[in-house]
């Protein structure tokens, strides 16, 4: 819009007319018409008006196969309703059949998916715009030669490579009822890509997820999840989604973020057992837009259709920073929304079996964990070291206390960045000032060796193990103090 | 556009619902005793067992107005064989103690089991429990001092190792009684045997058991137990790492400038811009764009004939331009005409005439419409074949798109109710109210059923073997009577209090124990003593062994449940009246039945099929078993026909039998004395039924060659048919004759058959004329919910089953005629089962328990019958006869033969050989297979 730039984000919206006819078979609960009725009250909310709609392009086989194997995407290229019994074998390998069932144009439908994230990261890239959005995408079951959960081809690790190009760190957070098993996995043994999933974990899809998987490798630590139970409501998922993403955030400092903003969280879910409304769901997009870093908010679950378009409706409203009315406008599909017709929803009066006591024990978990991580702010100021001297040089580091510099610099960062958006636009292709990606390309710079530095490395994260043992009772002391400090700078 | 105001209650149910009934009614008693689905319950089998946990996965309510339950099983740890706890045991501990050794956040995916105890196990019983670890990384599960809490009692003490004991052993014994363990295994039961609600959750490291063990009704589950391979896993994904798995084109940092150059890639291949929010124009300015592309719509509409026809008036054609599609089409034009609004409205008004844009809603016709609703309900939402057999010259994405918008149509709320009113029967919750009855009241299933008469003679070298005799004998008198108030003062076998306001029988009765109520109602939640019991010499078994479990994993259904009593807690005892000892296992038992008694408890069935090569018919997952009465008992039934009412307890074999009388009456003089073939004779007695002959008959009936009375014999003569009362309708008529005589029947197609069969139904014969007056007769609702020609009005359209009215629906007379008669037959062959309830799988000839469909309700609690699985099905053992076996046959008259076959236990009086024909076939010869 034209007023108030400083405060409206720029947004783009990805959208394909084509994508709502792409029909999973019946009695599938995966319904791509969600996304069409998202974007019919979109319009009709004016919310459409405001900002950049695009086509995505159809992603190519080259684009998929940078994460999927090869094999895997011809055999998607390949198969069709008429043509199934002649795949019977590759259809076991790939796991293509029941959940995920061979559709007419399931292949085109993966191209639309896969091509809106990674226009929208390229998109991101060239900071062309701050936030993207594509409703088509978030199948973050999709492994690399696999289909899974309704999911073949997975848009948000594509996405996230391609922002990976230009961002030295990219945070992934997934708000799906359903672990983030895909986009996990793809990313468990690298450092460069920290993956957050809040989901209903026990005896549920897909079954992974565990307080104690933590990545892989160098990626250890990096994979953060966070198991619930069934009844989340609005307030304890703040009340966990808030400190976990502030720590995340101050800790790994990503210089972009994907947030997969699957809604079948919401209450009344057909396949959860979350107990969320809309504004519930909506407030971690609002909580995560807060950190100004280039954002990429994808789709994924999410099977009682008319609360997911009211929830993705709610949500490309939060992230234009524009407030819409609870009344809902006419539109094609209004009949849907009866009985009251309104964009909120009440939650249910389920039972929440996720006591505070239990998501306060998660959370100091994940917090000792997320102190393993070496920390950011300290290595960053670090001059390129020497191979060897890298060690005892980032021991030093740790020995200060960091909590002093950290918020300052944080705040500082933040001005800045607000100030970038709001000239970016004149700016030409990488004219941009990002402190963030640039210091981090030299965080690690003995990597560049190669294979070196995977020993390395490792080498190093057991001296930091040690090293924050003894400084344990410390950071205890602290870390109270610290927390409030951190959560306070989160919210400028 | 309105829409009627059903639509919309029925519509937005799913979340607003539960929401008004709870907020309307008092809701704490409410919210208390409504059960949803997703609920953990406390339900009740037995009342002298401890309740089980379930979780609701489904409310139906039945035909007759009650409410079903299917409810997914967690078992205790008393519901798991031994081995597996000791197994589960170990596993946590060696998982507690990775953990240990490892940093506290880290547990990297390891390799858990334990192989040489898992080997152990196979070899001890040929089932070989295991626990498998699916995801390989069940890592530290509990903590150390949980995992010595977690220790039963038999296990080493030792073993815990150096972990700091957190918690005290009154703790630990409690703790031990809020595991439990997830089964996939669901069954049905009455929602009336819900006793109230608890919680079960996944434990999660982090949490402290205490947190437990402070919380009324709450549980927890690590591991999932399947009954019916008899394993434990840990319920875990894996994320696997390695190449195949991880994206690899990870770079260790972003790209340089120069490669970020290089990228050949332009965003205009990427994504094709269609809107942008920078431009000069004002909101209202669009507005009014968006109106007047509106109005040229309109006109449009006014113009085009098609429309007019469909849309005859303003009101409708303005409604018809108003579409989500005009309004697009509007923000396209304004977009390709760069924000200009007077170019952009220039080309809505083309040379050509006003544009029209219409969605597939307004683009399709009438009667594509209602082809489109009679392929629904043919095919259901199978769209492909909708649009190859009805649609061809739409794609496939027009029927689709059709479909949503379809579906805000009133055509749609009218097929809507009809399925809401089949939904009726799902039910989302269901209100239970306070269980306030004496226990008592549901004990009648679950009370033993055959008394077991004592047996006096042991001639043949076999007493009566009654399976769990040992649980079931000695409990009857007192197990009906739950309330037992003075049972000699004793305390409390748990808290050690004297004085309760109720008292509870506990344990078997020669103990005497008994419950104050608090103890009891924690035994009933928790499947054990809130302390540990005392007795050093009655040590409280914490779990049930194979027979018991095996009883668990029939679930509600089977058979043999109503037997197993509440004996879960009871040792087992040997049921030989002279000797009652008591063993801990069933395993031991059963090797004191054949060396103390020569009793081959695993043999007396299977015709020494066991033998002592398998060791599989002791831990046979589903014991079957008979009654094998003994002469005493037969004659015993004779003389106490009528306090017995014979017939009567066979009928409804699940009451209990008074056997108090019974027993003195057997118990007299007047019985002891006899000898076995005097008790023989007695048995008998009444047997001989005096049958005159029927030459006999036949002469009495011929000595009378006219009758007394002219007109008394009228009613023997066959009434002529033309004369025959014609019955008013003719349900199943008689198909049409071939020219040869021949019935002609009409063919019943297969569905797949159904699918293919043309669109056009086939010729109504006259029979089928008939059956379509019928159907429409049976189901006049849908004719009239679908105001249509009741053409497609009798099918569940959801289910795609299209049946037209044409085709030949229903069975056809003859097969029904047929089932009738087969019905008979079982009831007329199933009054023996019943008294007898098991027949053995013998002579090749398996009498299975579940194949009595018609029989009196056997089974525990009014749980619905289920088919059960191969899995659990009773062993197939088969009977290969030798060459011996067979020769002794032929030496069998055939009347002998098949009463062989009918009673195989009886011993066959064949005068050469060894006495039993399967015994003498024992050894090489024979072959039992147990798959």
């Amino acid at each position: 819009m034209t007023t108030a730039p400083h405060s409206k984000k720029r947004v783009c919206y990805y959208y394909d007319s084509d994508i709502g006819n792409y029909y999973y078979g019946q009695g599938h609960p995966m319904k791509p018409h969600r996304i069409r009725m998202t974007h019919n009250l979109l319009l009709n909310y004016g919310l459409y008006r405001k900002m950049e709609i695009y086509r995505p392009h159809k992603a190519t086989a080259d684009e998929m196969t940078k994460f999927h194997s090869d094999e895997y995407i011809r055999f998607l290229r390949s198969i069709r309703p008429d043509n199934m019994s002649e795949y019977n074998k590759q259809m076991q390998r790939f796991n293509v059949g029941e959940d995920c069932p061979v559709f007419d144009g399931l292949y085109e439908f993966c191209q639309l998916s896969a091509g809106g994230s990674v226009a929208a990261a390229v998109k991101l890239n060239k900071q062309a715009s701050e936030i993207c959005i594509n409703w088509g995408g978030g199948l973050h079951h999709a492994k690399k030669s696999e289909a899974s959960g309704f999911c073949y081809v997975n848009d948000i690790v594509l996405g996230i490579l391609e922002l990976l190009k230009y961002h030295q760190r990219v945070l992934y957070i997934d708000i799906d009822v359903h672990h983030g098993d895909g986009v996990e996995e793809a990313f468990y043994t690298t450092d460069r890509v920290m993956t957050v999933s809040f989901h209903k974990y026990g005896e549920y899809f897909p079954g992974t997820g565990d307080l104690r998987d933590i990545g892989a490798g160098k990626g250890k630590y990096y994979a953060v999840n966070i198991p619930l139970r069934d009844g989340m409501d609005d307030e304890s998922y703040e009340s966990i989604f808030v400190p976990i993403i502030s720590k995340v955030m101050e800790t790994f400092q990503p210089s972009a973020v994907v947030l997969q903003c699957g809604a079948d969280s919401l209450t009344g879910d057909r396949l959860g057992c979350f107990n969320l409304t809309v504004r519930g769901h909506g407030k971690c997009v609002e909580f995560v837009k807060k950190y100004n870093l280039p954002f990429l908010m994808v789709g994924g679950g999410g099977y009682t259709i008319r609360n997911v378009s009211r929830c993705w409706t709610y949500e490309t409203s939060v992230a234009l920073g524009s407030e819409i009315a609870n009344e809902l406008p006419y539109n094609d599909y209004f009949e849907y929304f009866g009985p009251d017709f309104k964009l909120h929803i009440s939650p249910s009066n389920m039972a929440n079996q996720n006591t505070p006591e239990y998501l306060e024990k998660i959370k100091t978990r994940l917090f000792e964990n997320l102190r393993m991580l070496p920390h950011a702010p300290g290595v960053q100021v670090q001059a390129i070291p020497e191979d060897g001297a890298a060690i005892e040089d980032s021991e030093a580091e740790e020995k200060v206390n960091p909590d002093e510099r950290l918020p300052q610099r944080d705040l500082d960062k933040r001005i800045q960045h607000e100030n970038e958006y709001s000239d970016s636009e004149d700016e030409g292709e990488g004219g941009r000032r990002d402190n963030r990606s640039f210091k981090g390309s030299r965080k690690r710079p003995r990597l560049e060796k190669g294979q070196e530095g995977v020993e390395g490395d490792l080498k190093k994260e057991d001296d930091i193990k040690t090293e924050t043992k003894e400084n344990e009772k410390d950071d205890k002391t602290n870390a109270t103090s610290e927390e409030a400090k951190k959560d306070g700078s989160a919210n400028p | 556009m309105p829409m009627p105001a059903e639509y919309h209650e029925s519509h937005g149910n799913h979340e607003n619902a539960n929401f008004g009934l709870a907020a309307t009614q008092d809701a704490s008693n409410m919210t208390a005793n409504m059960y949803r689905v997703g609920d953990y319950v406390y339900f009740e089998t037995s009342s002298t067992s401890p309740y089980q946990i379930r979780r609701i996965e489904e409310l139906h309510k039945t035909a007759n107005g009650s409410v079903e339950a299917k409810v997914m099983c967690f078992f205790r740890r008393r519901d798991l064989p031994s081995t597996l706890i000791m197994l589960a045991d170990k596993h946590q501990l060696a998982s507690a103690e990775q953990q240990r050794s490892e940093s506290p956040a880290s547990t990297q995916s390891q390799k858990l089991e334990n192989p040489d105890s898992t080997k152990d196990m196979t070899s001890k019983d040929g089932i070989g429990p295991k626990v498998m670890n699916k995801g390989g990384g069940k890592g530290g599960w509990l903590k150390a001092p949980l995992s010595e809490a977690q220790e039963p009692h038999g296990m080493d003490e030792g073993a815990g190792g150096g972990g700091v004991s957190e918690l005290s052993t009154k703790q630990r014994h409690q703790m031990k009684h809020r595991e439990l363990f997830l089964s996939r295994q669901t069954e049905t039961i009455a929602a009336t045997l819900i006793r109230g609600k608890c919680c079960v959750t996944l434990l999660n490291e982090t949490e402290s058991l205490l947190s437990y063990l402070n919380k009324e009704d709450s549980f927890f589950y690590c591991l999932v137990f399947d009954p019916t391979q008899r394993t434990l896993l840990a319920d875990k994904g894996e994320i696997r790492v390695g190449s195949r798995y991880q994206a690899d084109s990870i770079a260790s940092v972003s790209l340089t400038a120069a490669e970020r150059e290089s990228d050949p890639r332009r965003l205009q291949d990427l994504e094709t811009l269609v809107w942008t929010p920078r431009h000069s124009l004002t909101d209202r300015q669009i507005d009014q764009f968006l109106v007047v592309s509106r109005s040229v719509g309109t006109f449009a509409r006014a113009l085009d004939c098609s429309s007019s026809v469909k849309q005859p008036s303003l009101h409708m054609s303005a409604a018809a331009a108003s579409r989500d599609i005009t309004l697009f089409h509007a923000m396209d034009t304004l977009h390709r005409h760069s924000y200009d609004v007077a170019k952009a409205m220039s080309s809505l008004v083309p040379s050509s005439g006003p544009v029209l844009c219409r969605d597939e809603m307004e683009e399709w016709s009438a009667s594509e419409a209602n082809l489109f609703e009679e392929a629904l309900n043919k095919y259901g939402k199978d769209f492909s074949d909708i649009r190859q057999d009805f649609l061809p010259w739409k794609t496939l994405k027009n029927v689709i798109e059709y479909y949503y918008m379809w579906k805000t149509t009133d055509r749609y709320v009218q097929q809507k109710r009809v399925k809401a009113v089949e939904a009726e029967s799902k039910l989302k919750q269901v209100y239970i109210p306070n269980y306030n009855k004496a226990p008592s009241s549901s004990t009648a299933p679950n009370i033993t059923t055959v008394v077991p008469m004592g047996n006096s003679n042991s001639s043949n070298g076999k007493t009566a073997s009654i399976l769990n005799g040992s649980s079931n004998g000695n409990i009857t008198g007192d197990a009906s009577g739950m309330l037992v108030v003075g049972v000699g003062g004793k305390p409390c076998e748990s808290c050690q209090m004297s004085q309760s306001p109720q008292w509870y029988a506990w344990g078997p009765s020669h103990m005497q124990c008994r419950l104050c109520q608090s103890c009891w109602l924690y035994w009933k939640k928790y499947g054990g003593l809130k302390f540990q019991s005392i007795h050093s010499t009655f040590q409280v078994p914490t779990r049930i062994d194979d027979v018991d479990l095996d009883r668990k994993r029939g679930g509600a259904g089977s058979d043999e449940e109503g037997k197993g009593i509440g004996g879960a807690h009871r040792p087992h005892r040997c049921s030989i009246p002279s000797c009652g000892k008591e063993f801990k296992l069933k395993a031991h038992l059963s090797r004191h039945y054949a060396s103390a008694h020569g009793v081959d408890l695993r043999g007396s069935g299977t015709g020494g099929g066991g033998g002592g090569g398998s060791p599989r018919p002791v831990m046979k997952t589903r014991s079957a078993f008979y009654l094998r009465t003994s002469a005493l008992a037969r004659a015993a039934r004779r003389l106490c026909a009528a306090q017995l009412r014979t017939r009567h307890a066979a009928r409804a074999p699940h009451q209990p039998v008074n056997a108090a009388p019974l027993r003195h009456l057997c118990a007299s003089p007047q019985l002891t004395s006899k000898s076995p073939a005097e008790l023989r004779l007695l048995a008998r007695a009444v047997r001989p039924r005096p049958r005159p002959r029927v030459t006999d008959i036949a002469t009495r009936l011929g000595d009378h060659p006219s009758p007394r009375q002219p007109g008394d014999w009228d009613w023997l003569a066959l009434t002529a048919p033309a004369q025959r009362k014609q019955p008013d309708r003719v349900s199943f008529p008689r198909p049409p004759k071939a020219p040869d005589g021949s019935l002609l029947y009409e063919r019943v197609p297969n569905k797949p058959e159904v699918d293919r069969l043309p669109l056009t139904p086939p010729q109504p014969q006259p029979a089928m004329q008939t059956q379509q007056t019928i159907l429409k007769r049976t189901r006049p609702p849908f004719d009239e919910i679908n105001g249509s020609d009741g053409f497609y009005s009798d099918v569940d359209w959801d289910e795609g089953i299209a049946l037209n009215a044409g085709l030949p629906c229903g069975p056809p007379a003859k097969r029904a005629h047929h089932s009738q008669q087969l019905h008979t037959k079982h009831a007329l062959e199933h009054v023996a089962p019943s008294v007898l309830p098991l027949a053995p799988p013998l002579n090749g000839r398996a009498a299975h328990p579940h194949s009595l469909p018609h029989g009196p309700p056997l089974s525990r609690s009014n749980a619905r019958k289920q088919v059960i699985s191969w899995m659990d099905a009773p062993d197939d053992v088969y009977f290969r006869a030798s060459d011996q076996a067979k020769r002794l046959r032929r030496t069998l008259s055939s009347v002998e033969l098949r009463r062989a076959a009918r009673k195989p236990w009886r011993r066959l009086p064949a005068p050469l050989h060894p006495p039993h024909p399967q015994r003498a076939s024992r050894g090489d010869d024979m072959v039992v297979i147990l798959d």
